[in-house]
Protein backbone atom coordinates (compact mmCIF):
# COMPACT_ATOMS: atom_id res chain seq x y z
CA UNK A 1 0.00 0.00 0.00
CA UNK A 2 1.87 2.66 -1.02
CA UNK A 3 1.80 5.47 1.54
CA UNK A 4 2.67 9.04 -0.15
CA UNK A 5 -0.41 10.53 -1.61
CA UNK A 6 0.87 11.77 -4.66
CA UNK A 7 2.17 7.92 -5.39
CA UNK A 8 -1.69 7.12 -4.08
CA UNK A 9 -2.97 9.29 -6.74
CA UNK A 10 -0.62 7.91 -9.63
CA UNK A 11 -1.62 4.40 -9.10
CA UNK A 12 -5.32 5.05 -8.91
CA UNK A 13 -5.32 7.22 -11.90
CA UNK A 14 -3.05 4.47 -13.94
CA UNK A 15 -5.59 1.71 -12.68
CA UNK A 16 -8.32 2.93 -15.19
CA UNK A 17 -8.98 4.60 -18.71
CA UNK A 18 -10.87 7.97 -16.91
CA UNK A 19 -10.43 8.23 -12.94
CA UNK A 20 -12.53 10.93 -11.33
CA UNK A 21 -11.30 12.49 -8.15
CA UNK A 22 -14.62 13.32 -6.47
CA UNK A 23 -16.98 14.05 -3.69
CA UNK A 24 -20.56 13.29 -2.95
CA UNK A 25 -21.55 16.39 -1.70
CA UNK A 26 -19.57 18.63 -4.90
CA UNK A 27 -22.23 19.50 -7.30
CA UNK A 28 -19.20 20.36 -10.17
CA UNK A 29 -18.53 16.64 -9.64
CA UNK A 30 -21.74 15.65 -10.07
CA UNK A 31 -21.95 17.99 -13.68
CA UNK A 32 -18.67 16.30 -14.67
CA UNK A 33 -19.81 12.81 -14.27
CA UNK A 34 -22.63 13.82 -16.22
CA UNK A 35 -20.95 14.97 -18.89
CA UNK A 36 -19.13 11.71 -19.34
CA UNK A 37 -21.68 9.34 -18.51
CA UNK A 38 -23.59 11.35 -21.29
CA UNK A 39 -20.85 10.32 -24.07
CA UNK A 40 -20.99 6.93 -23.25
CA UNK A 41 -18.08 6.49 -21.12
CA UNK A 42 -18.01 4.89 -17.36
CA UNK A 43 -15.41 6.47 -15.31
CA UNK A 44 -13.58 5.35 -11.95
CA UNK A 45 -14.62 7.84 -9.56
CA UNK A 46 -12.89 7.76 -6.27
CA UNK A 47 -15.20 9.94 -3.49
CA UNK A 48 -12.43 11.75 -1.69
CA UNK A 49 -15.16 12.36 1.39
CA UNK A 50 -15.82 9.05 1.62
CA UNK A 51 -11.72 7.79 1.45
CA UNK A 52 -10.29 7.22 5.18
CA UNK A 53 -7.27 9.30 4.01
CA UNK A 54 -9.23 11.47 1.65
CA UNK A 55 -7.86 14.78 3.31
CA UNK A 56 -4.84 14.18 2.52
CA UNK A 57 -5.43 12.77 -1.39
CA UNK A 58 -7.41 16.19 -1.84
CA UNK A 59 -4.51 17.89 -0.49
CA UNK A 60 -2.14 16.73 -3.02
CA UNK A 61 -4.53 16.89 -5.53
CA UNK A 62 -4.63 20.76 -4.87
CA UNK A 63 -0.85 20.98 -5.23
CA UNK A 64 -0.61 19.36 -8.23
CA UNK A 65 -3.30 21.78 -9.66
CA UNK A 66 -1.96 24.69 -8.17
CA UNK A 67 -4.14 25.81 -6.04
CA UNK A 68 -7.78 26.23 -6.88
CA UNK A 69 -10.58 23.03 -5.83
CA UNK A 70 -9.14 19.70 -5.88
CA UNK A 71 -12.28 18.60 -7.11
CA UNK A 72 -13.55 17.70 -9.42
CA UNK A 73 -9.93 16.45 -11.11
CA UNK A 74 -9.74 14.10 -14.35
CA UNK A 75 -7.25 11.19 -15.53
CA UNK A 76 -7.84 9.86 -18.82
CA UNK A 77 -5.30 7.05 -19.55
CA UNK A 78 -2.91 7.98 -16.32
CA UNK A 79 -2.90 11.03 -17.61
CA UNK A 80 -3.72 14.23 -16.06
CA UNK A 81 -6.70 16.24 -18.00
CA UNK A 82 -7.18 18.53 -15.31
CA UNK A 83 -10.60 20.36 -13.63
CA UNK A 84 -13.76 21.23 -15.11
CA UNK A 85 -12.80 24.21 -17.06
CA UNK A 86 -9.72 22.05 -19.12
CA UNK A 87 -12.25 19.10 -19.49
CA UNK A 88 -14.77 21.14 -21.58
CA UNK A 89 -11.91 23.26 -22.94
CA UNK A 90 -10.63 20.04 -24.17
CA UNK A 91 -14.14 18.75 -25.33
CA UNK A 92 -15.04 21.40 -27.42
CA UNK A 93 -11.58 22.33 -29.07
CA UNK A 94 -12.06 18.27 -29.77
CA UNK A 95 -9.35 17.02 -28.06
CA UNK A 96 -11.21 14.72 -25.58
CA UNK A 97 -13.01 11.96 -27.77
CA UNK A 98 -9.70 11.28 -29.43
CA UNK A 99 -8.04 10.98 -26.12
CA UNK A 100 -10.93 9.18 -24.73
CA UNK A 101 -10.45 6.90 -27.65
CA UNK A 102 -6.82 6.71 -27.25
CA UNK A 103 -7.42 5.52 -23.90
CA UNK A 104 -9.87 2.49 -24.55
CA UNK A 105 -12.50 4.64 -23.23
CA UNK A 106 -14.64 5.12 -26.13
CA UNK A 107 -15.33 2.51 -29.19
CA UNK A 108 -16.70 4.19 -32.61
CA UNK B 1 17.57 46.48 -15.81
CA UNK B 2 18.32 48.73 -12.48
CA UNK B 3 21.60 47.87 -12.23
CA UNK B 4 22.85 50.25 -15.58
CA UNK B 5 21.30 53.19 -13.57
CA UNK B 6 22.17 52.96 -10.34
CA UNK B 7 23.78 56.31 -8.56
CA UNK B 8 27.29 55.24 -8.59
CA UNK B 9 28.83 55.47 -5.08
CA UNK B 10 25.70 55.23 -3.30
CA UNK B 11 26.38 55.23 0.47
CA UNK B 12 24.21 52.78 2.00
CA UNK B 13 24.24 54.76 5.17
CA UNK B 14 22.02 57.00 3.32
CA UNK B 15 19.65 54.67 1.56
CA UNK B 16 17.89 55.25 4.77
CA UNK B 17 16.59 58.17 4.03
CA UNK B 18 13.97 57.96 1.78
CA UNK B 19 13.00 54.49 2.41
CA UNK B 20 9.33 55.51 2.14
CA UNK B 21 9.60 54.94 -1.50
CA UNK B 22 7.74 51.76 -2.43
CA UNK B 23 11.07 50.46 -4.28
CA UNK B 24 9.63 47.53 -5.64
CA UNK B 25 6.46 48.55 -7.12
CA UNK B 26 7.26 48.47 -11.25
CA UNK B 27 3.71 49.26 -11.75
CA UNK B 28 3.84 52.69 -10.26
CA UNK B 29 6.75 53.74 -11.22
CA UNK B 30 5.55 53.38 -14.59
CA UNK B 31 3.13 55.26 -14.04
CA UNK B 32 4.25 58.37 -12.75
CA UNK B 33 6.06 61.17 -14.22
CA UNK B 34 9.25 62.18 -12.90
CA UNK B 35 8.71 65.44 -10.44
CA UNK B 36 11.27 67.94 -12.36
CA UNK B 37 10.12 70.32 -10.51
CA UNK B 38 11.51 69.02 -7.32
CA UNK B 39 14.54 71.36 -6.39
CA UNK B 40 12.85 74.29 -8.12
CA UNK B 41 11.29 75.69 -5.74
CA UNK B 42 11.71 74.73 -2.03
CA UNK B 43 8.10 75.33 -1.25
CA UNK B 44 6.97 71.99 -3.41
CA UNK B 45 9.53 69.86 -0.55
CA UNK B 46 7.55 66.28 -2.28
CA UNK B 47 6.13 65.11 -5.37
CA UNK B 48 2.31 64.76 -4.42
CA UNK B 49 1.09 61.50 -5.40
CA UNK B 50 -2.66 62.14 -3.54
CA UNK B 51 -3.91 63.29 -6.52
CA UNK B 52 -2.89 60.15 -8.15
CA UNK B 53 -5.27 57.65 -7.54
CA UNK B 54 -2.93 54.88 -6.60
CA UNK B 55 -2.54 53.42 -3.42
CA UNK B 56 0.82 55.07 -2.64
CA UNK B 57 2.22 54.94 0.98
CA UNK B 58 4.71 57.58 1.29
CA UNK B 59 5.67 58.57 4.47
CA UNK B 60 5.97 62.42 5.38
CA UNK B 61 4.87 63.84 1.83
CA UNK B 62 3.81 67.00 2.15
CA UNK B 63 1.03 67.89 -0.24
CA UNK B 64 2.08 70.09 -3.24
CA UNK B 65 0.01 73.25 -2.91
CA UNK B 66 0.74 74.58 -6.15
CA UNK B 67 -1.24 72.04 -7.82
CA UNK B 68 -4.54 73.31 -6.58
CA UNK B 69 -4.90 75.34 -9.48
CA UNK B 70 -4.23 72.89 -12.01
CA UNK B 71 -7.44 71.38 -10.97
CA UNK B 72 -9.11 74.28 -12.80
CA UNK B 73 -7.67 72.84 -16.53
CA UNK B 74 -10.51 70.77 -18.46
CA UNK B 75 -10.23 67.70 -19.46
CA UNK B 76 -9.94 68.33 -22.85
CA UNK B 77 -7.33 70.49 -22.13
CA UNK B 78 -5.78 67.47 -20.70
CA UNK B 79 -6.18 65.08 -23.45
CA UNK B 80 -4.41 67.91 -26.02
CA UNK B 81 -1.93 68.03 -23.38
CA UNK B 82 -0.95 64.62 -23.37
CA UNK B 83 -1.31 63.70 -27.12
CA UNK B 84 0.95 66.94 -27.61
CA UNK B 85 3.52 65.04 -24.92
CA UNK B 86 3.01 61.18 -26.09
CA UNK B 87 5.78 60.31 -24.08
CA UNK B 88 4.51 60.23 -20.63
CA UNK B 89 4.29 57.87 -18.93
CA UNK B 90 7.12 56.41 -19.69
CA UNK B 91 9.84 55.30 -17.44
CA UNK B 92 12.85 57.72 -18.43
CA UNK B 93 15.85 56.50 -18.72
CA UNK B 94 18.10 57.47 -15.68
CA UNK B 95 22.08 57.73 -15.62
CA UNK B 96 22.39 58.42 -12.12
CA UNK B 97 27.15 59.10 -11.70
CA UNK B 98 25.71 62.21 -10.32
CA UNK B 99 23.30 63.43 -7.88
CA UNK B 100 21.88 66.97 -9.15
CA UNK B 101 23.78 68.85 -6.76
CA UNK B 102 24.79 71.69 -9.35
CA UNK B 103 21.43 72.25 -10.64
CA UNK B 104 19.42 74.32 -8.32
CA UNK B 105 17.41 75.81 -10.45
CA UNK B 106 16.79 73.47 -12.98
CA UNK B 107 14.62 71.81 -10.90
CA UNK B 108 16.48 68.51 -10.32
CA UNK B 109 17.24 66.81 -7.38
CA UNK B 110 18.08 63.94 -8.73
CA UNK B 111 18.60 60.93 -10.92
CA UNK B 112 17.03 57.53 -10.04
CA UNK B 113 17.04 54.45 -11.45
CA UNK B 114 13.51 54.06 -12.24
CA UNK B 115 12.91 50.85 -10.74
CA UNK B 116 14.22 52.70 -7.29
CA UNK B 117 12.23 55.53 -7.08
CA UNK B 118 9.05 57.66 -8.78
CA UNK B 119 10.86 60.26 -8.63
CA UNK B 120 13.35 60.63 -11.32
CA UNK B 121 14.11 63.96 -12.43
CA UNK B 122 16.95 65.41 -14.90
CA UNK B 123 15.19 64.34 -18.22
CA UNK B 124 17.80 64.51 -20.58
CA UNK B 125 20.68 63.78 -17.90
CA UNK B 126 21.67 60.80 -20.16
CA UNK B 127 23.48 62.44 -22.67
CA UNK B 128 25.20 64.67 -20.80
CA UNK B 129 26.39 62.64 -18.69
CA UNK B 130 29.91 61.97 -20.26
CA UNK B 131 29.77 65.54 -20.68
CA UNK B 132 29.21 65.61 -16.58
CA UNK B 133 31.71 63.21 -15.95
CA UNK B 134 34.36 65.13 -17.79
CA UNK B 135 33.54 68.57 -16.35
CA UNK B 136 32.89 67.69 -12.98
CA UNK B 137 35.42 68.56 -10.55
CA UNK B 138 36.84 65.97 -7.89
CA UNK B 139 35.43 68.58 -5.40
CA UNK B 140 32.44 67.91 -5.72
CA UNK B 141 32.49 63.69 -5.66
CA UNK B 142 33.03 64.68 -1.95
CA UNK B 143 29.55 65.91 -1.94
CA UNK B 144 28.25 63.24 -3.97
CA UNK B 145 28.83 60.90 -1.25
CA UNK B 146 26.73 63.34 1.56
CA UNK B 147 23.69 63.30 -1.86
CA UNK B 148 20.74 61.13 -0.68
CA UNK B 149 20.33 58.96 -3.51
CA UNK B 150 16.72 59.06 -3.55
CA UNK B 151 14.83 62.16 -3.96
CA UNK B 152 14.71 63.70 0.25
CA UNK B 153 10.94 64.15 0.32
CA UNK B 154 11.19 66.17 3.49
CA UNK B 155 12.67 69.43 3.11
CA UNK B 156 15.44 69.20 5.93
CA UNK B 157 17.28 66.85 3.30
CA UNK B 158 16.37 69.55 0.63
CA UNK B 159 17.66 72.31 3.03
CA UNK B 160 20.82 69.99 2.86
CA UNK B 161 20.69 69.69 -0.44
CA UNK B 162 20.39 73.29 -1.76
CA UNK B 163 22.73 74.47 0.61
CA UNK B 164 25.61 71.64 -0.23
CA UNK B 165 24.90 72.48 -4.46
CA UNK B 166 25.31 76.13 -3.56
CA UNK B 167 28.78 75.28 -2.30
CA UNK B 168 29.87 72.99 -5.08
CA UNK B 169 27.96 75.03 -7.67
CA UNK B 170 30.08 78.23 -7.24
CA UNK B 171 33.60 75.82 -7.40
CA UNK B 172 32.24 74.11 -10.68
CA UNK B 173 30.57 77.35 -12.19
CA UNK B 174 34.27 79.31 -11.46
CA UNK B 175 36.23 76.33 -13.08
CA UNK B 176 34.74 74.55 -15.36
CA UNK B 177 32.76 75.54 -18.95
CA UNK B 178 29.82 77.79 -18.13
CA UNK B 179 28.95 77.56 -21.67
CA UNK B 180 28.31 74.02 -21.44
CA UNK B 181 26.67 74.38 -17.92
CA UNK B 182 24.61 76.55 -18.91
CA UNK B 183 22.85 74.65 -21.98
CA UNK B 184 22.44 72.15 -19.29
CA UNK B 185 21.12 74.22 -17.23
CA UNK B 186 18.69 74.94 -19.73
CA UNK B 187 17.79 71.26 -21.34
CA UNK B 188 16.95 70.39 -17.67
CA UNK B 189 14.65 73.49 -17.02
CA UNK B 190 13.11 72.23 -20.76
CA UNK B 191 12.66 68.76 -19.85
CA UNK B 192 11.75 69.70 -16.11
CA UNK B 193 8.67 72.12 -17.49
CA UNK B 194 8.01 69.67 -20.33
CA UNK B 195 7.19 67.24 -17.24
CA UNK B 196 5.59 69.51 -15.51
CA UNK B 197 2.94 69.73 -18.22
CA UNK B 198 2.63 65.92 -18.98
CA UNK B 199 2.01 65.80 -14.93
CA UNK B 200 -0.75 68.17 -14.67
CA UNK B 201 -2.58 67.00 -17.83
CA UNK B 202 -2.46 63.43 -16.09
CA UNK B 203 -3.40 64.78 -12.93
CA UNK B 204 -6.00 66.66 -14.81
CA UNK B 205 -7.33 63.70 -16.48
CA UNK B 206 -7.72 61.76 -13.84
CA UNK B 207 -9.61 64.06 -11.62
CA UNK B 208 -12.56 64.84 -14.66
CA UNK B 209 -12.75 60.72 -15.33
CA UNK B 210 -13.29 60.83 -11.34
CA UNK B 211 -15.69 63.31 -11.64
CA UNK B 212 -17.72 61.74 -14.87
CA UNK B 213 -17.71 58.63 -12.85
CA UNK B 214 -19.58 60.08 -9.41
CA UNK B 215 -21.79 62.38 -12.05
CA UNK B 216 -22.58 58.75 -13.96
CA UNK B 217 -23.14 56.81 -10.21
CA UNK B 218 -25.59 59.60 -9.46
CA UNK B 219 -27.02 59.39 -12.91
CA UNK B 220 -28.28 55.72 -11.97
CA UNK B 221 -28.79 56.85 -8.54
CA UNK B 222 -31.78 58.81 -9.38
CA UNK B 223 -33.00 57.20 -12.88
CA UNK B 224 -32.81 53.68 -10.61
CA UNK B 225 -35.00 55.77 -8.22
CA UNK B 226 -37.46 56.71 -10.83
CA UNK B 227 -37.37 53.18 -12.38
CA UNK B 228 -35.98 54.92 -15.74
CA UNK B 229 -34.33 52.83 -19.11
CA UNK B 230 -30.87 53.24 -19.03
CA UNK B 231 -29.80 52.13 -22.44
CA UNK B 232 -32.64 49.96 -23.04
CA UNK B 233 -32.17 48.24 -19.32
CA UNK B 234 -34.08 48.70 -16.09
CA UNK B 235 -32.27 50.00 -13.49
CA UNK B 236 -34.69 49.58 -10.86
CA UNK B 237 -34.03 47.81 -7.65
CA UNK B 238 -30.90 47.40 -5.81
CA UNK B 239 -28.12 47.03 -7.74
CA UNK B 240 -24.53 46.53 -5.81
CA UNK B 241 -21.73 48.50 -6.60
CA UNK B 242 -19.62 45.51 -8.37
CA UNK B 243 -22.93 45.09 -10.38
CA UNK B 244 -23.32 49.07 -10.88
CA UNK B 245 -19.73 48.96 -11.89
CA UNK B 246 -19.91 45.89 -14.57
CA UNK B 247 -23.21 47.60 -15.93
CA UNK B 248 -20.97 50.45 -16.58
CA UNK B 249 -18.45 48.71 -18.28
CA UNK B 250 -20.91 46.33 -20.23
CA UNK B 251 -22.36 49.27 -21.01
CA UNK B 252 -18.74 50.50 -22.91
CA UNK B 253 -18.62 46.41 -23.97
CA UNK B 254 -21.42 47.37 -26.13
CA UNK B 255 -20.47 50.68 -27.32
CA UNK B 256 -17.26 49.14 -27.92
CA UNK B 257 -19.04 46.67 -30.03
CA UNK B 258 -20.88 49.03 -32.15
CA UNK B 259 -17.48 49.85 -33.22
CA UNK B 260 -15.88 46.48 -34.16
CA UNK B 261 -19.35 45.35 -36.29
CA UNK B 262 -18.71 48.58 -38.41
CA UNK B 263 -15.36 47.33 -38.75
CA UNK B 264 -16.27 43.70 -39.44
CA UNK B 265 -18.75 45.69 -42.20
CA UNK B 266 -16.77 47.38 -43.82
CA UNK B 267 -14.47 44.97 -43.91
CA UNK B 268 -16.07 42.29 -45.21
CA UNK B 269 -17.65 44.55 -47.62
CA UNK B 270 -14.43 45.59 -48.81
CA UNK B 271 -11.33 43.25 -50.23
CA UNK B 272 -9.20 43.36 -47.41
CA UNK B 273 -6.04 41.43 -47.60
CA UNK B 274 -6.24 38.34 -45.27
CA UNK B 275 -3.97 39.43 -42.71
CA UNK B 276 -5.71 43.07 -42.51
CA UNK B 277 -9.06 40.91 -42.06
CA UNK B 278 -7.69 38.44 -39.81
CA UNK B 279 -6.50 41.32 -37.24
CA UNK B 280 -10.01 42.57 -37.31
CA UNK B 281 -11.38 39.24 -36.48
CA UNK B 282 -8.65 38.42 -34.05
CA UNK B 283 -9.72 42.10 -32.48
CA UNK B 284 -13.69 41.06 -32.76
CA UNK B 285 -12.15 37.79 -30.28
CA UNK B 286 -10.67 39.19 -28.02
CA UNK B 287 -13.19 41.92 -27.25
CA UNK B 288 -15.23 39.23 -26.22
CA UNK B 289 -12.75 37.59 -24.07
CA UNK B 290 -12.60 40.79 -22.06
CA UNK B 291 -16.24 40.59 -21.53
CA UNK B 292 -15.37 36.87 -20.19
CA UNK B 293 -12.79 38.18 -18.01
CA UNK B 294 -15.44 41.43 -16.84
CA UNK B 295 -18.01 38.81 -16.14
CA UNK B 296 -15.40 36.71 -14.28
CA UNK B 297 -14.48 39.76 -12.05
CA UNK B 298 -18.13 40.63 -11.23
CA UNK B 299 -18.91 37.02 -10.70
CA UNK B 300 -16.49 36.78 -8.08
CA UNK B 301 -18.79 39.88 -6.20
CA UNK B 302 -21.89 39.57 -7.20
CA UNK B 303 -22.97 36.48 -9.00
CA UNK B 304 -27.04 36.99 -8.26
CA UNK B 305 -26.34 40.17 -10.86
CA UNK B 306 -24.92 38.12 -13.50
CA UNK B 307 -28.10 35.10 -13.48
CA UNK B 308 -30.50 37.49 -12.39
CA UNK B 309 -29.79 39.70 -15.66
CA UNK B 310 -30.75 42.67 -15.12
CA UNK B 311 -27.75 43.84 -16.96
CA UNK B 312 -29.50 42.64 -20.50
CA UNK B 313 -32.36 43.36 -21.94
CA UNK B 314 -35.63 42.06 -21.35
CA UNK B 315 -35.52 40.20 -24.25
CA UNK B 316 -32.04 38.79 -24.39
CA UNK B 317 -33.20 38.00 -20.50
CA UNK B 318 -35.28 35.63 -21.81
CA UNK B 319 -32.52 33.59 -23.27
CA UNK B 320 -30.29 33.60 -21.11
CA UNK B 321 -28.99 30.92 -19.83
CA UNK B 322 -26.54 30.44 -16.45
CA UNK B 323 -25.54 34.13 -17.24
CA UNK B 324 -25.24 34.72 -20.76
CA UNK B 325 -25.77 32.97 -24.25
CA UNK B 326 -26.43 29.61 -24.77
CA UNK B 327 -23.77 28.11 -27.15
CA UNK B 328 -25.14 25.20 -29.02
CA UNK B 329 -28.22 27.80 -29.42
CA UNK B 330 -25.68 29.98 -31.24
CA UNK B 331 -24.21 27.37 -33.23
CA UNK B 332 -27.47 25.98 -34.75
CA UNK B 333 -27.85 29.90 -35.30
CA UNK B 334 -24.77 30.32 -37.41
CA UNK B 335 -25.07 26.82 -39.78
CA UNK B 336 -27.43 28.04 -42.03
CA UNK B 337 -25.58 31.00 -42.90
CA UNK B 338 -22.35 30.43 -42.83
CA UNK B 339 -22.35 28.51 -46.49
CA UNK B 340 -20.31 27.55 -48.11
CA UNK B 341 -18.64 25.46 -46.17
CA UNK B 342 -15.85 22.26 -46.66
CA UNK B 343 -17.39 19.02 -45.35
CA UNK B 344 -14.79 18.67 -42.99
CA UNK B 345 -15.56 22.07 -41.98
CA UNK B 346 -19.41 21.38 -41.56
CA UNK B 347 -18.33 18.13 -39.58
CA UNK B 348 -16.50 20.10 -37.29
CA UNK B 349 -19.24 22.84 -36.69
CA UNK B 350 -21.67 20.09 -36.18
CA UNK B 351 -19.30 18.36 -33.53
CA UNK B 352 -19.17 21.95 -32.06
CA UNK B 353 -22.66 22.11 -31.52
CA UNK B 354 -23.06 18.72 -30.02
CA UNK B 355 -19.93 19.63 -27.88
CA UNK B 356 -21.35 21.94 -26.48
CA UNK B 357 -24.69 20.72 -26.31
CA UNK B 358 -23.29 17.63 -24.06
CA UNK B 359 -21.75 20.61 -21.80
CA UNK B 360 -24.80 22.10 -21.36
CA UNK B 361 -26.55 19.40 -20.02
CA UNK B 362 -23.63 18.30 -17.90
CA UNK B 363 -23.49 21.74 -16.55
CA UNK B 364 -27.34 22.24 -16.17
CA UNK B 365 -27.55 18.74 -14.27
CA UNK B 366 -25.04 19.87 -11.94
CA UNK B 367 -26.24 23.45 -11.10
CA UNK B 368 -29.77 21.14 -10.75
CA UNK B 369 -28.05 19.41 -7.67
CA UNK B 370 -26.94 22.50 -6.48
CA UNK B 371 -30.11 23.49 -6.07
CA UNK B 372 -31.90 20.82 -4.95
CA UNK B 373 -29.57 20.52 -2.35
CA UNK B 374 -29.68 23.97 -1.35
CA UNK B 375 -33.50 23.33 -1.25
CA UNK B 376 -33.17 20.79 1.36
CA UNK B 377 -30.49 22.51 3.87
CA UNK B 378 -33.53 25.23 3.88
CA UNK B 379 -35.73 23.12 4.70
CA UNK B 380 -34.03 21.28 7.02
CA UNK B 381 -33.08 23.77 9.04
CA UNK B 382 -35.15 23.52 12.43
CA UNK B 383 -35.14 26.46 15.04
CA UNK B 384 -32.63 24.86 17.12
CA UNK B 385 -29.91 24.66 14.83
CA UNK B 386 -31.06 27.24 12.04
CA UNK B 387 -27.98 29.38 11.73
CA UNK B 388 -26.03 26.07 11.63
CA UNK B 389 -28.01 25.65 8.42
CA UNK B 390 -27.45 28.85 6.99
CA UNK B 391 -23.78 28.82 7.03
CA UNK B 392 -24.18 25.47 5.04
CA UNK B 393 -26.46 27.06 2.53
CA UNK B 394 -23.72 30.08 1.83
CA UNK B 395 -21.25 27.21 1.79
CA UNK B 396 -23.47 25.62 -1.27
CA UNK B 397 -24.60 29.40 -2.43
CA UNK B 398 -20.99 29.92 -3.05
CA UNK B 399 -20.91 27.69 -5.91
CA UNK B 400 -22.83 29.53 -7.97
CA UNK B 401 -19.88 31.34 -8.85
CA UNK B 402 -18.01 27.93 -10.43
CA UNK B 403 -21.11 27.05 -12.54
CA UNK B 404 -21.32 30.76 -14.24
CA UNK B 405 -17.54 30.68 -14.66
CA UNK B 406 -17.86 27.41 -16.27
CA UNK B 407 -21.21 28.84 -18.30
CA UNK B 408 -18.86 31.48 -19.47
CA UNK B 409 -15.81 29.47 -20.15
CA UNK B 410 -17.98 27.32 -22.54
CA UNK B 411 -18.81 30.32 -24.12
CA UNK B 412 -15.56 31.88 -24.86
CA UNK B 413 -14.15 28.18 -26.11
CA UNK B 414 -16.79 28.04 -28.26
CA UNK B 415 -16.13 31.01 -29.66
CA UNK B 416 -12.28 30.41 -30.07
CA UNK B 417 -13.20 26.68 -31.68
CA UNK B 418 -15.81 28.63 -33.97
CA UNK B 419 -12.28 30.60 -35.19
CA UNK B 420 -10.21 28.15 -35.53
CA UNK B 421 -12.79 26.10 -37.63
CA UNK B 422 -13.22 28.41 -40.48
CA UNK B 423 -11.22 30.77 -42.37
CA UNK B 424 -10.63 34.30 -41.95
CA UNK B 425 -13.35 35.64 -44.32
CA UNK B 426 -15.94 33.05 -43.07
CA UNK B 427 -15.13 33.85 -39.62
CA UNK B 428 -15.85 37.51 -40.27
CA UNK B 429 -18.86 37.01 -41.63
CA UNK B 430 -19.47 34.86 -38.75
CA UNK B 431 -18.93 37.33 -36.18
CA UNK B 432 -20.78 40.16 -38.04
CA UNK B 433 -23.92 37.90 -38.22
CA UNK B 434 -23.60 37.26 -34.93
CA UNK B 435 -23.18 40.63 -33.79
CA UNK B 436 -26.17 41.44 -35.78
CA UNK B 437 -28.55 38.93 -34.40
CA UNK B 438 -27.64 39.77 -30.69
CA UNK B 439 -28.39 43.75 -31.61
CA UNK B 440 -31.44 42.72 -32.76
CA UNK B 441 -32.46 41.31 -29.96
CA UNK B 442 -31.29 44.45 -28.08
CA UNK B 443 -33.19 46.67 -30.74
CA UNK B 444 -36.35 44.37 -30.01
CA UNK B 445 -36.81 45.18 -26.35
CA UNK B 446 -36.32 49.24 -27.01
CA UNK B 447 -39.04 48.64 -29.48
CA UNK B 448 -40.83 47.14 -27.12
CA UNK B 449 -40.55 49.33 -24.33
CA UNK B 450 -41.98 52.09 -26.50
CA UNK B 451 -44.55 50.56 -28.19
CA UNK B 452 -47.72 52.70 -27.87
CA UNK B 453 -49.83 51.50 -25.19
CA UNK B 454 -53.84 52.25 -24.52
Amino acid sequence: MATDPLERIERMASENAVVIFSKSSCCMCHAVKRLFCGMGVNPMVYELDEDPRGKELEKALTRLLCGGSAVPIVFIGGKLVGAMDRVLASHINGSLVPLLKEAGALWL
Amino acid sequence: MASTRRVLGEPAALSGISHHLPYSNPHMLHNHPPDTSFGRNQEESSFDFGELEEPIVLGGVKINKNKTKETLYSSVKASAILEMLPSWPIPRQRESSKSGEESTDSGSALIKPDSESPISTKAPSDHHKTARAAAEDDSDREHDDLQPPQPPLQSPDIQMESARTGVSQSKSAAKQTTEKTLRRLAQNREAARKSRLRKKAYVQQLESSRMRLSQLEQDIQSARSQGLFIGGRATTGNISSAGAVFDMEYSRWLDEDIGHMSELRAAVQSHLSDGDLRAIVDGYVSHYDEIFRLKGVAAKSDVFHLITGTWVTPVERCYLWMGGFRPSELIKMLIPQLDPLTEQQLLGICGLQQSSQQAEDALAQGLDQLHQSLLQTIANSSLNDSMHHMVIALGKLANLEGFVRQADNLRQQTLHQLRRILTVRQAARCFLVMGEYYGRLRALSSLWASRPRE
